[in-house]
């Protein structure tokens, strides 16, 4: 490799592989090596072929290397299939003379019992299926029927998959930044803040010492470098101002001063589409941050959340209400907040309820209005000449569900968002609460169990004030799912070799806060899949499990 | 059910440690893949309501016991690895049985029913180019797992899995367990046997 490749390849590392590095110059093979990995396209713009034993033909982005192989190049296991790294370190490592490949960092499909490959010997295992010493392959890898300027490609990137250097990652720390954005509201905020520094101060509590490394040939050895897992942390809070088509400047400006390694849970207003790009297109982890109308791309790569939020509550509303394709109401009338999370939902179920025979209605309270004029607009948004089929939605907080007391006229059938308007603690009048039903994409309280039970203990041993409990419960949920990523990346730092391992682990933990199961994989972004529907005549009656809704 | 996870994640610890010592002697650079194992099953069918890929809710038992035979395995559309490889095998079954493919009913049960709604079973399928006689199906977590349980394929979580693919040549007749890839002659030859058997007719080849 060329040292002008070797400076784009770090280049390219520094800001993720992202587009403006090719942009800038990169020689072709860049690209098409890239192209062929992750979508299955060959520098002719072709569909990669790969051909199995068995006559079994993948082609496109089923062939492309990415499947099994992974993002950061570092392979799998599943179930009792080890899928082996492939970055240029580990195919082009020699053997130390035990047999084991003892510098490199340890993964766990990894086996250095095979001579290193060169690029010849490599391009004849991508073509035929040979390893370093002539040995078939496993059966699970295909031919590919690639050209020589394609193997060559192919071959560049998968050195360029070697990580050097990791911005926000040093000898001794790892670099975090939490996102608040200018309209988040400030008592989560303080509460989320109060988490975090109380989280982070703990983790670093812990003293430094030597990373014992183990092989799978069962010898220890000290590594030469620290664990992620014991690397101590750093917290930047890059509070966003202005408008949101500042924040992507911003977050550009703040990430080219203090590189940091991911994003670990933030906080919105209405809007976090900014930060998701962000991460997305700067190759950086965004860790479950704190969003009520998250960004719906399950194709993305780097940002990961709990829930759908007020989205999710929308495919609630739309389940219950159109049913088993009987609508139980054939007009809805919404109500919510210019520019505040409701007005995403309001969309949200606008466009579930499309062409299935219900008429939908929305009242938009400006986003300044109070007092009368808000009464008003209850009132008649309340009002119906006949209740019959008829369905209110209210996407409000609960200062504007508290105003519902001067609503005397009380509709058959009303749902509020649980997690805009509280659920068990809503704001929303007695005479209210017997018509209405709350989404939730939380587990109700009487369902948490010993799974909440653990972070609301943390936070009374450390006295901290439960201001936002469910702010505060998902960041502390965040912050441990990282301590416990960590814990499995040895000391590998590439970030997408992070949420790689996210998705893996995260289907085995017992304590998962607020959501009764987490679970992840590619191609899915949205840890917790479901929600409730709960009345709020009787919130703390018992629930079955049947009650658990996936849209 | 919390008792049940810790054990599942005792097991899947065990096997994943299984799998990263055993990963050096298979699977791997060099190795060809140990043959898939078969061996005789019976297995009871779980009372169990699913979601099939047209949105209809099915009962399993009456799904796979309308006499047709039977080849069932287990999936999810977000599988990187080995599904796609199962779910080719399927495909080429189809494609090599011909004709004669209508008979069958390959059945796929989703392992991550949560996120593998009917829309994205129906995309899945469309990717394999199942035929109508290729159902997928999804439905509550604790249908899927019941169902997994009842063949015995549960594994905890759902990147513990492994290839397994069953078949059954009528209601009331025991099941042919595959565990590992199968190739799609083998599938086919094997289908074929058992066919055969339920016929009366003797098998092409032995059997364990």
């Amino acid at each position: 490799m060329t040292a002008c490749h070797q400076a784009l390849g770090l280049a390219c590392l520094f800001v993720g592989l992202a587009p403006p590095c090719r942009a800038a110059g990169a020689a072709p093979a860049a690209g098409v090596g890239e192209a062929i990995y992750l979508r299955g396209v060959t520098g002719a713009g072709a569909q990669l072929v790969g051909t199995r034993d068995d006559g079994l033909v993948a082609t496109g982005v089923d062939a492309a290397c990415v499947s099994c192989h992974q993002r950061s190049g570092l392979g799998s296991v599943e179930g009792r299939l080890s899928v082996p790294p492939i970055t240029g370190n580990y195919l082009f490592h020699s053997r130390d003379h035990d047999g084991s490949v003892s510098s490199l960092p340890y993964v766990e499909s990894l086996h250095g019992n095979r001579d290193p490959y060169d690029d010849a010997k490599l391009a004849r295992a991508i073509r035929e299926g040979l390893d370093s010493q002539g040995r078939p392959l496993g059966y699970l890898m295909p031919r590919f029927a690639l050209g020589d300027a394609d193997t060559a490609a192919l071959i560049a990137y998968l050195k360029e998959l070697d990580v050097r250097q990791v911005p926000g990652v040093t000898d001794t720390l790892l670099h975090f930044a939490t996102v608040i954005t200018p309209d988040a509201d400030p008592v989560k905020r303080a509460g989320m803040l109060d988490v975090l520094e109380h989280f982070v101060a703990e983790k670093n509590s812990f003293p430094f010492k030597p990373s014992p490394r183990m092989w799978t040939s069962g010898k220890t050895q000290y590594s030469k470098s620290m664990y992620m897992a014991n690397r101590h942390w750093e917290l930047h809070v890059w509070e966003l101002t202005g408008p949101a088509a500042t924040w992507r400047a911003q977050l550009d400006r703040h990430l080219a001063t203090e590189p940091v390694y991911a994003v670990l849970s933030g906080l919105a207003g209405s809007n976090w589409s900014p930060v998701h790009e962000f991460c997305e297109q700067q190759g950086i982890p965004c860790l479950f941050p704190n969003v009520e109308s998250p960004v719906v791309a399950e194709r993305d790569f780097y940002p990961l959340y709990f829930s759908k939020g007020v989205l999710l509550e929308a495919q609630l509303v739309a389940r219950t209400l159109l049913g088993d394709g009987h609508p139980a109401a054939r007009v809805v009338e919404q109500v919510y907040r210019a520019g505040d999370s409701g007005e995403a939902a309001a969309r949200a179920l606008t466009a579930q309820l499309a062409g299935r025979g219900v008429t939908v209605h929305a009242t938009v309270l400006p986003a300044g209005a109070a007092g009368r004029a808000v009464t008003l607009a209850l009132r008649k948004a309340a009002m119906a000449e006949d209740e019959r089929g008829r369905a209110l939605v209210l996407w409000l907080r609960p200062a504007d569900l508290a105003t519902l007391a001067d609503v005397p006229a009380v509709p058959e059938t009303v749902y509020i968002s649980g997690l805009m308007g509280g659920l068990e603690k809503t704001s929303l009048p007695a005479a209210w609460r017997e018509h209405t039903l709350a989404t939730y994409p939380f587990d109700p309280p009487d369902r948490r169990g010993v799974r909440a039970q653990y972070a609301l203990g943390w936070f009374a041993f450390r006295r901290i004030q439960l201001v936002a409990p469910e702010v505060q419960a998902d960041t502390f949920l965040a912050c441990s799912l990282l301590a416990d990523v960590l814990n499995r990346m040895a000391d590998n730092f590439a970030r997408p070799f992070l949420v790689e391992q996210l998705q893996s682990m995260l289907e085995h933990r017992l304590i998962t806060g607020n959501y009764p199961r987490l679970s992840l994989a590619s191609n899915q972004r949205f840890a917790s899949k479901g929600g409730y529907v709960v009345p709020l005549r009787d919130p703390g009656g018992k629930r079955a499990e049947s009650n658990w809704i996936v849209p | 059910m919390s008792c049940h996870r810790r054990l599942s994640t005792l097991g899947v610890s065990l096997v994943a440690l299984a799998a990263a010592g055993g990963a050096v002697a298979h699977e791997h650079d060099g190795q060809s893949p140990g043959a898939p194992v078969t061996s005789v099953r019976e297995y009871d069918v779980p009372a169990v309501r699913l979601v099939r890929a047209d949105g209809k809710v099915v009962s399993l038992p009456e799904e796979m016991n309308d006499g047709r035979p039977v080849v069932l395995n287990f999936i999810f559309t977000t599988c990187g690895t080995i599904c796609p490889a199962m779910s080719s095998v399927f495909e080429q079954f189809e494609h090599r049985l011909g004709t004669d493919a209508a008979t069958a009913h390959l059945m796929s049960i989703s392992i991550d029913p949560e996120q593998d709604t009917p829309e994205r079973l129906v995309e899945y399928a469309r990717r394999f180019h199942a035929g109508p006689e290729w159902q997928h199906y999804t439905g509550t977590l604790d249908a899927s797992v019941t169902a997994q349980r009842a063949f015995g394929v549960y594994r905890g979580a759902k990147m513990s899995h492994a290839a397994v693919t069953l078949l059954r040549a009528a209601p009331g007749k025991p099941w042919l367990r595959i565990d590992g890839l199968v190739t799609p002659d083998q599938l086919v030859r094997e289908y074929r046997d058992l066919l055969a058997a339920r016929s009366g007719a003797r098998p092409v080849s032995s059997r364990r």
